[in-house]
Formats: C-alpha cells, structure tokens, sequence
C-alpha cells in the first residue's frame, strides 16, 4: 500500500464581498499541505466563522464544498478564492 | 472584462458576449450585441436597483463586484448549457455592472436572439436564474444611513435563504 506523498505548496488565498470585510484583505499568499481537504484548507482561513455553513471555495474556477470528502491538488500559484453567497443579476 | 466566444462550430454560428463595467449599460448595445438575420425574436431582461425600504432607511444604491475570471468561465458553462438545450439559440448577451449603481439604473441587461420567440424567452428565464446560482457577482445594498448589507440569491445553493425564491436576506450585520 502506498501514501500519497505530501507536500507543500503556495496558493494565493482571493477574499470576496463580506469573507474579505471579515478578513481585512482582499487577497494573501498561503502555504499549505497538497493534497488537501477542503475543510482542513478552511480551518487555515481567520476570522471568517460567521460565514460558516453558508459560503464554498474556488479552486481555479472550479466551486469546492467546504468538507472533508475530498483532496484538492494544490499547485503552486493557485488561486483559492473565498465564495459567500452570491447577489448577482 | 469583454469577451466574445469564437463560432461554436461548422453548423452553429452562435455568439456569446460577455461584459462587466463600471459605466452605465447600454440596452441598445446588448440588443445589437445578438441581433440576426436569422431571428425572428430578441429576448430582453433588465435588472434594475430597487428603492427598497429596510430598517436603515432607504436604499440609495448598491455597490457590485466579482470574481472576474470566473464570472467568464461560469457564464460560458451557463451558455453551452442553454444551447445544448435549445440549439436553435442564435446569440446570447450578457452585460453586468460593477461598482456603484444608483436607485433606477441598470445593474444587467441580458439579451437572446432566436428564430422564434419560444426558445428564446425560456432560454432568457434559465440563463437568469443560472446566472443567480452560479456566477461569482455580489451585490452591497447601501441605506440612507450609509449603514449595508450584502445580498444573497436564493437561487445560490449556499445562500441561508436557498429555497426560498421569493426572499432574499441580508447576511449578518
């Protein structure tokens, strides 16, 4: 049986609407275990509790429930972005 | 960010534009954006700012942004979906703002062109509501009070008021 192996990377975390008021920042650089869980990967982001349960992640434009089902596959210089509920149109 | 999709293919010459801005929409530009020859009908929605009433007082604008790369990508995916639906779709407009948009002005103005106008008026309900659910847009109301509150669709799988398609609530102040 073999482990997946382990490593870091570097993702720029990207914070939208009320994730980035709660967070102060509109964007920041992340260094992160990949593979990945989603859930695990959020624990990593402060300050942002109150959106709990209502908000997903994109991973190079693809939506990410926040969970512990899956590994992402991070590489280096991807963007994770922050999603609260949306408002457009 | 402006962008118009090369022809689908040797049978399909569809054309999918995509634009958000910070000026004011131009409704003559999206219905020139997917007229065509070949239609016989244009489909046209206007989303405008409401002057809605809260506890704030009233609304006196509301301040958009997005996550522009994939506000591109969801709305493609959004499109070859209505196409793959209703292939007889011609053209498919959509131009949103971003920024500041005051009380009666226009925050999007979608557009289908279609032979017939059947296609192209259920095409236009979907690809509203599509772009409710799916497209990485947010929307701050502002008060009188200069007080706001951002918005959340019901349509949005992850909004707290999901299901519920007549309301929309403000998340926590």
């Amino acid at each position: 049986m073999c482990d997946i192996p382990s490593c870091l990377t570097n993702v720029c975390v990207l914070y939208f609407a009320k994730s980035a008021e709660l967070s102060g920042v509109r964007e920041e650089l992340l260094q992160v275990d990949t593979p990945i869980n989603s859930q695990d990967l959020w624990t990593r982001l402060l300050g942002l509790r109150v959106l709990q349960g209502h908000v997903v992640l994109a991973v190079r434009h693809q939506y990410v429930a926040i969970d512990d089902q899956e590994a992402l596959t991070l590489r280096d210089g991807d963007e994770v972005a922050v999603v609260p509920p949306l408002s457009g149109g | 960010m402006s962008s118009q999709s090369p022809p689908l293919g040797a049978s399909k010459k569809g054309r999918d534009i995509f634009k958000l801005s910070h000026h004011r929409l131009s409704v003559e530009d999206v219905v020139a954006a997917v007229g065509s020859a070949s239609c016989g009908a244009i489909s046209l929605f206007i989303g405008t700012t409401r002057e809605d009433q809260s506890e704030s007082g009233k609304v006196i604008g509301l301040e958009y942004e997005a996550y522009e790369p994939m506000v591109q990508s969801e709305l493609a995916e959004l499109c070859r979906r209505l196409r793959a639906r209703w292939p007889d779709l011609a053209h498919i407009c959509v131009h949103h703002r971003l920024g500041w948009v005051r009380v009666g002005e226009a925050s999007v103005v979608a557009a289908v062109s279609s032979p017939h106008r059947h296609d192209g008026q259920r095409a236009l309900v979907c690809l509203l509501d599509g772009l409710k659910a799916n497209v990485p847009v947010w929307k701050k109301e502002v008060y009188e009070d200069r007080k706001a509150s951002w918005k959340e669709n019901a349509e949005c799988a992850w909004a707290s008021c999901h299901g519920n398609h007549d309301a929309q609530t403000m998340i926590g102040q």
